[in-house]
């Protein structure tokens, strides 16, 4: 065991944290600074001095990363092709044809990531069985592969239709660009999704090659520079799964890491919650435009097969799994507006960080849910992100004033106190959307909030949903780099299978379901990374003949080795009721895809506990007494800081918990008890 | 009774809560509904709504439907007076004359009661896709358009009235699928019920209610302000559909005129046409909606959601017997194709007054087509809907129109993805594209058309009941028209001649044979002389627009193979073309009239009698489909 240093690096857009935790020890150590655009490998390297961690000692390099989404929201990415089934060259801009925005003459669709022009025909077709129609003209491929170097193409992706049946024309296309354009990045769609929807495996496939050299130059780019710096241990990347791959997986499958950071949050989240003896928790993160809500149920993360890049309006879609994170936008930075006709707005315009809040005092003029907090005293003006940046409650009170409170004849605290309800009113149906909506029992969870403003709200939504207890994490600015040493090596694989649950034939399902897994295992032995053990979770996605919308139901394997219809049938039949609060046991049911995830358990840090204290915070916890609003009046109310808080502690509220880049309310009624892990469990109070 | 105290921020608590719960509402229909139209084209709305039947919030689903919903509760509420709902009651009808549309939309509403009493409606109207009668071709009344269920309860006091159940399921062609999508509505009226419910239970009675009346004025303030925004006057425009199905080739005229004064708004229709043969018709309610519609998107389009507060600046005339007023027993089964050219008829007259809010004319087509047959697979009947195709959207005074969207009658409706239509069906799609040239030419350039090829599989039968083929999406401000919508046949290898409108009320094709749809494409805005040509030379890279038509119609010259632009052609060819492009734009002022006799007498024999819209003969983008070797080789 020459090495026992595992590293985590989360890059954002503003931040790179780092966790480094040494086995040997079992001491975590944290370090944050800020991103560095032009070397980010840079901001890693100082990220983790400032962690205490030496390359040469680490066995286990973990990382996430913006860039893979950014360079679709920025549009930097490569100069990339589509190759598509011929008839089909403008499916990727066709889309879905839906006009979500009904009254708005001026809507815009998606805008693809390859122009029309790089798009290009190829005769070869499959029936929807899968059997061949018109074979592969390779001379074809052969003359493209030269038209493409021509246009100095860098990336190309493949599309064929019914490829998820049959994916030997995309194979073989793929061999033969390879061959002839060395230095190309060519990915096919079966690759990544083997699902029916032939638009929104474009779309990811596209989106693959789009980012494809960027991603992969920038992930071996830090892979080199470790390497010189002594590494010699596993790289993984996070995925949106929330698990883990391997770097030349994550260099070939892009799209599999857009959405690392959230999906690390929900990670820690469900980490913290199962060392707290937490089955059922809402991964909570608010920021400065968004906030973003994810659920563990039964300690585990839920997922969803697709999601939205950009505006639903406009959005492209991505056909991976990935953990399913409902977001409105709803943050810090959110503006209030009074618009025409007298209703007031809170977003989703938001001021960001430039010009920022009107307290920042960097030009701002319009008043944001941040200018609130202030004004209630909800946030300190001289120790905000720990003193480094004074807010003028002046200019927050004037912001407030000019744009909400005088034209709607209230007064500022009003306007104020108004502003954070209807924040928290929205924010609670992020929360809703991935928990009621699901049919599952808001009230049952534990609300773990993080992020800048997360703490801020946390116990407001929690009494909006009638949920009872919240959690507030050590370190909730450093909370997705924790997640990522929290997290599995994890396969996710997809194969569409249309077929009647009556007429299912278990051994051809059982078939795919082994050949898929001992690929995921074969994949995690190639990682290189000890791991406990290998666990494997099958579903199946079903649907009423004659519905759509299909439900992911989680097999047990013994209803395979059964080959127990009924049993299934009666699974599908109580998650459909549960979901919709419908169902139809009389009618048959089809399966549309089989699902399986095959995950490499790796050992876990252990979290640190905190120094233990009496049931009173010690004197010096205490950073005096601050005027803060509640329900209709300001009350003295005593401010902590929670550096200087013990395990077993216990405050109840009206009180304020000050830490440096957070800051955590009590309302009164609330009871807080630091646990010995140093996480802040908050009993609401009965709502007021 | 307690004080109460509305304030601006619980009435925006309480705007955000009724948008959730009917957005709650619209997504359990959508993933327990059992037929594509429902799923997929969204082919429904939700609504909550106040004791009286005013519309509080609704979730869409069909623009066109804006008013259906809430008129439908009205004559609910009539039928039974406010003492005979009582609580457990699940209202149902499909009536058409009262939804405004046809026999396929089951409307179904749940009173909601708190303490004791009625406080409002929870509704939720969808497409079922086959409530019997007539298959396929063109009905000519309503009887002949399937089962009619009047306003009657199908649930009284919580007991489900099975009778109901036994005829309705004797009735339609596919019972289980029917009881599918019932279930579905049954369980987005209750979640709206149960949601709305929690929200009155946390905010108070009156509370809520107080702040929907607020909510309800401050739509109307904005609407009132945006309306005095407009130049008072009176503002004109027509245009027409191809026909009714049954009369072919006698267009039917669409006049609208709108008055602005103040800050109040009238759009009077009663000079569209009389109802019609052919079951092109639809209920006052949905001609009510087209002006609601029109009036939504000129004044507030995203900045308030719908509620009745929206409209009461908006005053409607719309005598009755008018085909977006129709009357028992005129047909109704496709009535949502002509109201949408309605509504862009109003964006027309519009254009003077507010040039920066309208948009240029668009397909204004679903352009879906329906295949029936006999699965091979399993010997069932099989009912295809093929969605929506998309088509072009008018241009804009500062950006180009979209390409390959769903027509205004519908919003988030989604096409189905080829693959599963594959799947499902004995069907091949051989192509699904963009149209080239399909676009009106502008400054700002017309949205494309989409081209489908359908393959049969098996033999099947095509119903296509589409129209504009020859109203073109007109262009504005010296911006031309885009293309028509069509369909063509292809039998035993060989695509149709001619065809005298978008129509094909029942053809059987055989294995082999194929039919393609086109859907139109925007009207342009702004003169193409005035384009950037360099903009030019990028649709033509991209392939958007031809060389041809970069020379013909915008007055660019570009190298064939750089696509660089020749500076001094180009101005050469801009001058020249001048007065051709005034001779285009006047030509588009005139309604598309019948060929004279000698014109008619200059064409070929049998030509149609009126333009036929080949490139060859009468002038119309090409074929790509045809030009290339096509899969049935």
């Amino acid at each position: 065991m020459p090495v026992s240093l595992r590293l985590a690096a989360d890059i954002g857009g503003t931040f790179t944290d780092v966790a480094a935790f040494d086995e040997a020890s079992g001491r975590l150590t944290l370090g944050k600074v800020l991103s560095t655009p032009g070397a980010l490998v840079d901001g890693i390297e100082t990220g983790a001095t400032k962690a205490g961690a030496n390359f040469r000692e680490t066995g286990l390099f973990l990382h996430g990363s913006t860039v893979a989404i950014n360079t679709i929201l920025e549009r930097t990415g490569a100069k990339a092709a589509l190759l598509i089934t011929e008839g089909f060259r403008d499916i990727y801009e066709i889309g879905r044809v839906n006009r979500p925005d009904a009254y708005n003459l001026f809507f815009t669709k998606h805008r693809p990531l390859v122009p029309r022009e790089h798009r290009y025909e190829v005769h070869e077709r499959l029936y929807a069985t899968g059997e061949v129609l018109n074979p592969l003209d390779e001379d074809e491929i052969v003359a493209l592969a030269e038209t493409l170097k021509r246009e100095r193409i860098e990336a190309v992706a493949v599309l064929f239709l019914h490829c998820y049946r049959n994916p030997d024309h995309e194979q073989r296309a793929k061999q033969i660009l390879q061959t002839r354009l060395p230095g190309v990045f060519v990915t096919t769609s079966h690759e990544l999704s083997q699902e029916y929807r032939e638009f929104e495996r474009a779309s990811t496939v596209a989106a693959n090659a789009y980012i494809g050299p960027r991603v992969a130059s920038y992930l071996s780019g830090i892979s080199d520079h470790l390497t010189r710096a002594g590494f010699g241990g596993a790289f993984l990347v996070v995925q949106s799964t929330g698990g883990l791959f391997e770097l030349h997986q994550a260099r070939e499958q892009c799209v599999r890491m857009l959405e690392s950071g959230p999906a690390s949050g929900v990670m820690a989240t469900r980490a913290v919650a199962q060392e707290t003896g937490i089955a059922n928790a809402i991964a909570f993160d608010m920021g400065g435009t968004t906030a973003k809500a994810g659920v563990i149920e039964n300690g585990q993360v839920l997922t969803t097969g697709t999601a939205l890049v950009g505006g639903y309006e406009s959005a492209l879609p991505i056909q991976i799994p990935m953990i399913d994170i409902f977001e409105v936008g709803t943050g810090g930075g959110s503006i209030a507006r009074v618009v025409e006709g007298g209703a007031l707005h809170v977003g989703p315009e938001s001021a960001g960080a430039q010009p920022g809040p009107a307290c920042y005092g960097l030009g701002g003029r319009e008043p944001t849910v941040t200018d609130a907090n202030l004004v209630l005293g909800r946030l300190s003006p001289d120790r905000f992100l720990g003193g480094e940046m004074l807010l003028d409650v002046k200019a927050a009170e004037r912001a407030l004033y000019t744009h909400v409170a005088q034209p709607l004849g209230m007064s500022i605290v009003e306007a104020a106190a108004g502003i954070i309800d209807i924040a928290v009113t929205k924010m609670s149906y992020a929360v809703k959307g991935v928990t009621t909506q699901r049919g599952l029992d808001v009230g049952k969870f534990t609300l773990a909030a993080y992020g800048g403003a997360g703490p801020l709200h946390a116990t407001a939504i929690a009494r909006e949903l009638g949920i009872t207890r919240v959690l507030i994490p050590q370190a909730p600015g450093h909370f997705s780099a924790v997640g990522m040493l929290h997290s599995d090596l994890r396969y996710d694989f997809v194969r569409t299978r249309f077929t009647k649950l009556s007429e299912l034939d278990f051994s051809a399902f059982e078939n795919i379901f082994v050949e898929l897994e001992a690929e995921g295992s074969r994949k995690i032995r190639e990682a290189r990374v000890p791991v406990r053990e290998t666990y494997i979770a099958r579903s199946l996605d079903m649907r009423y003949v004659g519905q759509e919308h299909l439900v992911s139901i989680d097999i047990p394997a013994e209803h395979f080795s059964g080959q127990d219809r009924a049993a299934i049938k009666r699974l599908f039949d109580s998650e459909h009721e549960r979901r919709y609060g419908t169902s139809a046991p009389a009618e048959a049911a089809e399966i549309a895809s089989l699902r399986t995830a095959v995950t490499g358990i790796l050992e876990k840090p252990k979290f640190e506990s905190i120094a233990s204290g009496g049931l009173s915070p010690l004197p010096d916890a205490q950073r005096g007494t601050r005027q803060t609003y509640f329900s209709g009046a300001f009350v003295g109310t005593t401010v902590f800081a929670r550096e200087k808080l013990l395990a077993g502690n216990r405050i109840s509220g009206p009180a304020v918990v000050e830490e440096h880049a957070s800051t955590t309310i009590l309302m009164p009624g609330d009871v807080l008890t630091v646990d010995a892990l140093g996480n802040l469990l908050i009993a609401i109070g009965d709502a007021a | 009774m307690s004080e109460f105290r509305v304030t601006p921020v619980l009435v925006e608590i309480v705007r955000n809560g009724v948008i959730a719960v009917t957005e709650e509402m619209k997504t359990n229909l959508m993933r327990t509904a059992y037929n594509m139209i429902i799923y997929e084209a969204l082919d429904f709305t939700v609504g909550l709504f106040t004791a009286e039947g005013e519309t509080v919030s609704i979730s869409l689903g069909l623009p066109t439907f804006i008013r259906g919903m809430a008129e439908t509760i009205k004559a609910k509420l009539k039928h039974f007076g406010r003492e005979g709902i009582e609580p457990g009651d699940i209202l149902v009808t499909n009536d058409a004359y009262i939804t405004g549309s046809h026999l396929n939309h089951f409307t179904f509403s749940i009173p909601i009661f708190h303490e004791g009493d009625l406080i409002g409606f929870s509704c939720c109207m969808a497409h079922w896709q086959d409530v019997g009668g007539q298959l396929g071709g063109v009905t000519t009344d309503i009887f002949s358009e399937g089962i009619q269920i009047p306003i009657v309860k199908y649930a009284r006091r919580g007991v489900i009235n099975q009778d109901l159940i036994d005829i309705i399921r004797m009735n339609v062609r596919i019972p289980e699928r029917a009881m599918g999508d019932l279930r579905a509505q049954i369980t987005a009226v209750k979640t709206g019920e149960r949601r709305f419910l929690e929200l009155v239970n946390r905010y108070g009675r009156k509370e809520v209610q107080g702040a929907i009346a607020i909510l309800m004025d401050q739509s109307e303030k904005a609407a009132r302000a945006r309306t005095r925004a407009i130049p008072d006057g009176i503002y004109e425009a027509e245009s027409f559909m191809d026909d009714d199905g049954v009369v072919i080739g006698v267009p039917i005229p669409i006049k609208v005129r709108v008055e602005v004064k103040g800050d109040e708004i009238t759009i009077d229709l009663s000079d569209v046409s009389k109802q019609v043969r052919g079951f092109y018709n639809s209920g006052i309610t949905t001609g009510t909606a087209c002006a609601q519609v029109a009036f939504k998107c000129l004044t507030s389009p995203t900045d308030y959601p719908i509620n009745d507060g929206s409209f009461r600046n908006l005053k409607v005339i719309i005598p009755p017997g008018r085909v977006i007023s129709a009357t028992r027993p005129a047909p109704m089964r496709w009535w949502m194709t002509f109201p949408m050219t309605v509504i862009d008829t109003v964006f027309k007259a519009m254009a003077d007054a507010i040039s920066d809010k309208v948009i240029a004319g668009h397909h204004a087509d679903l352009c879906v087509s329906l295949v029936h047959g006999i699965d091979p697979k399993d010997g069932k009947f099989f009912l295809a809907h093929m969605g929506p195709l998309g088509g072009g959207w008018g241009a804009k005074y500062n950006s180009d129109g979209e390409s390959a969207t769903v027509c205004i009658n519908d919003g988030d409706t989604h096409n189905s993805p080829r693959e599963q239509l594959e799947t499902k069906y004995p069907l091949l799609i051989e192509r699904y594209a963009l149209i080239p040239d399909s676009g009106g030419p502008g400054k700002y350039r017309g949205g494309l058309g989409c081209e489908t090829v359908v393959r049969a599989l098996s033999d099947v039968t095509l119903n296509a009941s589409i129209d504009r083929a020859h109203c073109l999406p007109w262009g504005l401000d010296g911006g031309l028209e885009g293309t028509g919508n069509q369909v063509l046949l292809r039998r035993n290898g060989e695509w149709d001649k001619e065809r005298v409108n978008a129509k094909v009320l029942t053809a059987p094709l055989k294995p082999g044979d194929a039919y393609a749809l086109r859907s139109g494409g925007g009207g342009g805005f702004g003169s193409p002389l005035e384009r950037p040509p360099e903009r030019v030379a990028a649709d033509v890279r991209q392939g958007y627009v031809s060389l041809a038509a970069a020379r013909d119609y915008y007055g660019v010259v570009l190298d064939p193979v750089t696509f660089a632009v020749d500076v001094a052609a180009t101005t050469t060819e801009r001058t020249a073309l001048a007065e051709t492009h005034k001779r285009r734009v006047a030509s588009q002022k005139a309604p598309m009239k019948g060929l004279t006799a000698t014109e008619l007498a200059a064409k070929r024999a049998e030509h149609p009698p009126i333009p036929c819209l080949r490139i060859s003969c009468c002038g119309m983008a090409s074929f790509s489909f045809l030009e290339e070797d096509d899969l049935s080789a």
